[in-house]
């Protein structure tokens, strides 16, 4: 049996919203990360990362913008993907707001830790 | 050891199936990802916070142990990818809607990414054959 399309109306609430902003983000993430990976782990490897490597790639300003797009984006999926699987357990108004918050924080404070270390770039150890 | 047994594969086996498959394995992958993810941007930040730390950091990424599980994340990074798009396009075509197509959309899946790792696969392993054993 086939379905057959129909017009459903669509939400304006912030689930929508976070379900839009999974899908979108999604499609521009599977370039966006398989490039990195492509580049940093299999072409160039673990071995030949050190501080040089990094402070080499972050002295074009095309790569600062490259990872925090992918800090911003990879990051705010995967949290937002965390907390649909934990919605899926967390029964009860209080501990689903409890979980909430300690997601929200730690979202803002590891994306803001990300961003500092991007813009502010490598030090002399 | 029935008591036991009905409720134990009631949360195993939800549907059953492809279906099923695909869904563990988006979240399996899903969560391994974000967990590197979180453990990545810490590491990547002491070169500005702690500098000296970096080269410690990077040090336990060449160990044998998680060079395999970098080998691992590559292949999470892929099938999640992967079965993203897939969710996506078939969201897109109601009439792809019948249990058959769904069933088989799992094995191109996960065939296309095992197709995309295994390249990869093969030279982060010469990388780790090399470095870490001298080989090659």
């Amino acid at each position: 049996m086939t379905t057959a399309p129909r017009a459903v109306a669509r939400p304006r609430s912030f689930e929508a919203l976070a379900w839009l902003f999974m899908r979108y983000s999604g499609i521009l993430l599977v370039p966006l990360v398989w490039i990195h990976v492509l580049i940093q782990d299999v072409l160039v490897g673990v071995h030949a990362i050190d501080l040089d490597y990094v402070a080499m790639r972050w002295a074009t300003l095309g790569w600062r913008v490259y990872d925090i797009a992918l800090l911003a984006f990879t990051f705010a999926h995967g949290m937002n993907g965390l907390r649909n699987v934990l919605n899926d357990y967390a029964r009860g108004r209080r501990l689903r707001r409890a979980l909430d918050i300690a997601l929200l924080l730690g979202w803002l404070v590891i994306s803001a830790i990300g961003a500092v270390a991007i813009i502010g770039g490598v030090r002399a150890p | 050891m029935s008591t036991l047994r009905v409720p134990l594969e009631g949360n195993l086996t939800y549907r059953g199936r492809e279906g099923q498959w695909a869904y563990l394995l988006h979240r399996v992958t899903g969560l391994g990802t974000l967990l590197f993810l979180t453990v990545h941007i810490l590491d990547t930040s002491t070169v500005y916070f702690f500098p000296s730390l970096y080269e410690h950091a990077i040090d336990l990424y060449r160990s044998t142990l998680f060079m395999l599980g970098e080998i691992a994340l590559v292949f999470c990074v892929l099938y999640h990818g992967v079965n993203g798009l897939r969710v996506a396009l078939f969201d897109l075509r109601p009439s792809w809607w019948t249990e058959s197509r769904q069933r088989v959309s799992f094995w191109y899946v996960l065939g296309l990414s095992i197709l995309l790792w295994l390249p990869a696969a093969f030279l982060m392993g010469r990388a780790l054959v090399v470095h870490n054993f001298g080989g090659g």
